[in-house]
């Protein structure tokens, strides 16, 4: 269990995380996603105690990080982003290093130290030094340091970051089965990795929770339209009046040409309305043939986006907002400006005229 | 701490740095004691040790001390270290013994010339165990500078380089102004080559040693909040 309460951290002005709450279950996997920059690594860094927040409190297993730092570091296995290694050790001597930093007793280092070995499929390359093995083998071993000592809690830095695609299927598997044990915390910018491994979702932007909720959930919620492709093949050129038809479509767009006959269509609909059954009625009368239907489904990756331009457009507005506001500021200065010199010009033709008028009079 | 000093005392000898530091200060340790013992027909090995600190210590500790913290910082390996279970003062403690440890096989080595001088004519043994003591406070209060100054960067060469200056610069301070003189930790080497084991240089080192070493902590704890 992970209680993250009201953490901030600045670094001079710039806030990095600002006012983060979350909490993560036993037994849970949590994705965190945000564009880069968006204080991911941050709030991981501060979960894992090497960095302090400058506000709030994080809670590990009952065990505050704050105060209590060396149990609760004792729950957590961190694999850091960029996969730092000692690379003039061999595998073998790194991951004892790692068990012995993290106080695995002397009796059972050797067991466990096999037994992770044999989990990450690394038992064949013990012996080699860290700085021969390629980008997908040390992201291995950087695997096996966090899990080693078995904590309760795992923490992933981007953990596919760099790998082929056979290798992300092994790592994903192996998260998924960790998550069976353990509470997982990984960061990563895939967002189909997400859907695929994760229980729950935060995502993070500026510093700040946009969105905490599970992946099915955030495809639907933002999911404003339902959109339909159709491929059909229609010599009487009667798709152009379908809308008369079907008075729900909203939109009918014409996608492409596939140039054997058939024309590919989208057509959207209010999100509350499925139209696929209609359209397999009325479009057969009209004599169209349906060669394709396919519900487009929303993936998390428009969820993500809109949610991300959405807080942008917010805080463009603010800043829109205080610069009419400057505006205003100015014009009135500048006005006020005016009225100044005015007045001053004024007063200085008042002068003359009284000067003159002495001239004149001693004249 | 153990699991730190060993890794560490390991990684001195897995890359070369621990065989170049030794290889280095024997060589030049040879060249001093030919010219100072068989050349000029005396026995004052405790001079040898004077000059071996003065020519070659200085510009080689860094070899020992510059990677210490800078190269775990840089290669982020430092996460690893500052997430563990481990506290900050077992660590830094740690990487210091380690350090210190190959300074001593290295002093130990020398007892080859000290047999070798032996053969011709037994030097007096109190003063040359007095020198050896003083060479070892004289080195860990060097290693705990070296230390302080690799936990401030990242860059493994400006942490020998700034460094070696300190050590050039308080060396060559007295020369200007007999003021410098307590800045010179060579002066306080002197009297332990005389064979007068003194109470108050011993001080001197060990309270050196002990700052540097808080220091160090002090730096790497105000990094949690400042990183």
């Amino acid at each position: 269990m992970i209680e993250v309460k009201n953490i901030t951290k600045r670094y001079g002005k710039f806030t990095a995380v600002d006012d983060i709450s979350f909490d993560v279950k036993d037994g849970e996997i949590v994705g965190f996603l945000g564009p880069n920059g968006a204080g991911k690594s941050t709030t991981m860094n501060m979960i894992t105690g090497f960095i302090e927040p400058n506000e709030g409190s994080i809670i590990i297993n009952g065990y505050n990080m704050a105060k209590k730092p060396k149990k609760a570091k004792k729950q957590i296995g961190y694999m850091p982003e960029n996969i730092p290694l000692y690379q003039e050790l061999t595998v073998r001597e790194f991951v004892n290093y790692m068990a012995e930093l993290k106080l695995v007793s002397r009796k059972n280092r050797k067991e466990e130290i096999n037994k992770i070995l044999e989990k990450t499929g690394l038992t064949e390359v013990q012996k080699k030094l860290i700085k021969n093995l390629s980008r997908g083998y040390k992201q291995r071993v950087s695997m096996a340091g966090a899990l080693v000592g078995n904590p309760d809690v795992l923490i992933l830095d981007e953990p596919t970051v760099g790998l082929d695609p056979k290798q992300i299927t092994e790592i994903r598997k192996l998260i998924k089965e960790l998550g069976k044990e353990h509470t997982v915390i990984l960061s990563t910018h895939i967002l189909s990795e997400v859907s695929q491994i994760c229980e729950r979702v935060v995502i993070i932007n500026h510093g700040k929770i946009i969105a905490i909720d599970t992946p099915e959930n955030l495809e639907q919620k933002t999911q404003e339209k339902n959109s339909i492709l159709l491929t059909v093949e229609d010599k009487k050129q009667n798709m152009q009046h379908l809308k008369e038809q079907i008075p729900e479509i909203q939109s009918l767009k014409f996608v492409k040409d596939n140039e054997d006959g058939t024309k590919q269509y989208m057509i959207e609909s209010d999100a509350k309305v499925d139209l696929r059954k209609k359209l397999f009625e009325v479009l057969p009368k009209q004599d169209i043939t349906i060669f394709e239907l396919k519900k487009a489904e929303n993936t998390l990756e428009d969820a993500f986006i809109s949610l991300i331009d959405e807080t942008q457009k917010e805080e463009t507005k603010e800043g829109i907002k205080e610069n009419t506001k400057k505006e205003e500021k100015d014009s009135q200065k500048q006005k006020k400006h005016k009225e100044k010199e005015e007045s001053k010009k004024a007063k200085k033709e008042f002068n003359k005229q009284k000067e003159d008028k002495t001239k004149g009079g001693k004249k | 701490m153990w699991a730190v000093l060993k890794k560490e005392f390991k990684t001195y000898f897995l890359s070369p740095i621990g065989y170049v530091f030794i290889g280095l200060f024997l060589a030049m340790f040879s060249l001093l004691f030919y010219i100072i013992t068989i050349y000029s027909g005396t026995v004052t090995y405790q001079a040898v040790f004077y000059n071996a600190v003065i020519y070659v210590l200085i510009f080689i500790i860094p070899l020992l001390t510059m990677r210490m913290f800078a190269e775990e910082r840089k290669s982020g390996t430092e996460q690893l270290l500052m997430t563990s279970p481990r506290s900050i003062v077992g660590i830094t403690l740690g990487k210091f013994i380690a350090a210190t440890l190959v300074v001593v096989i290295t002093e130990l080595l020398t007892l080859i010339y000290l047999g070798i001088l032996c053969y011709f004519k037994v030097p007096d043994m109190a003063t040359v165990g007095v020198t050896m003591l003083g060479f070892l406070l004289l080195s860990m209060a060097y290693i705990s500078l070296g230390m302080f100054i690799s936990s401030l960067t990242e860059n493994q060469i400006v942490a020998a380089i700034v460094t070696i200056a300190i050590f050039v610069v308080t060396w060559l301070l007295p020369n200007l102004s007999t003021s410098f003189l307590q800045f010179s930790l060579f002066e306080k080497f002197y009297p332990y080559v005389t064979g007068v084991f003194p109470i108050t240089e011993t001080i001197n080192f060990v309270s050196l040693t002990i700052m540097f070493i808080v220091l160090t902590i002090i730096v790497l704890k105000r990094r949690k909040l400042v990183k």
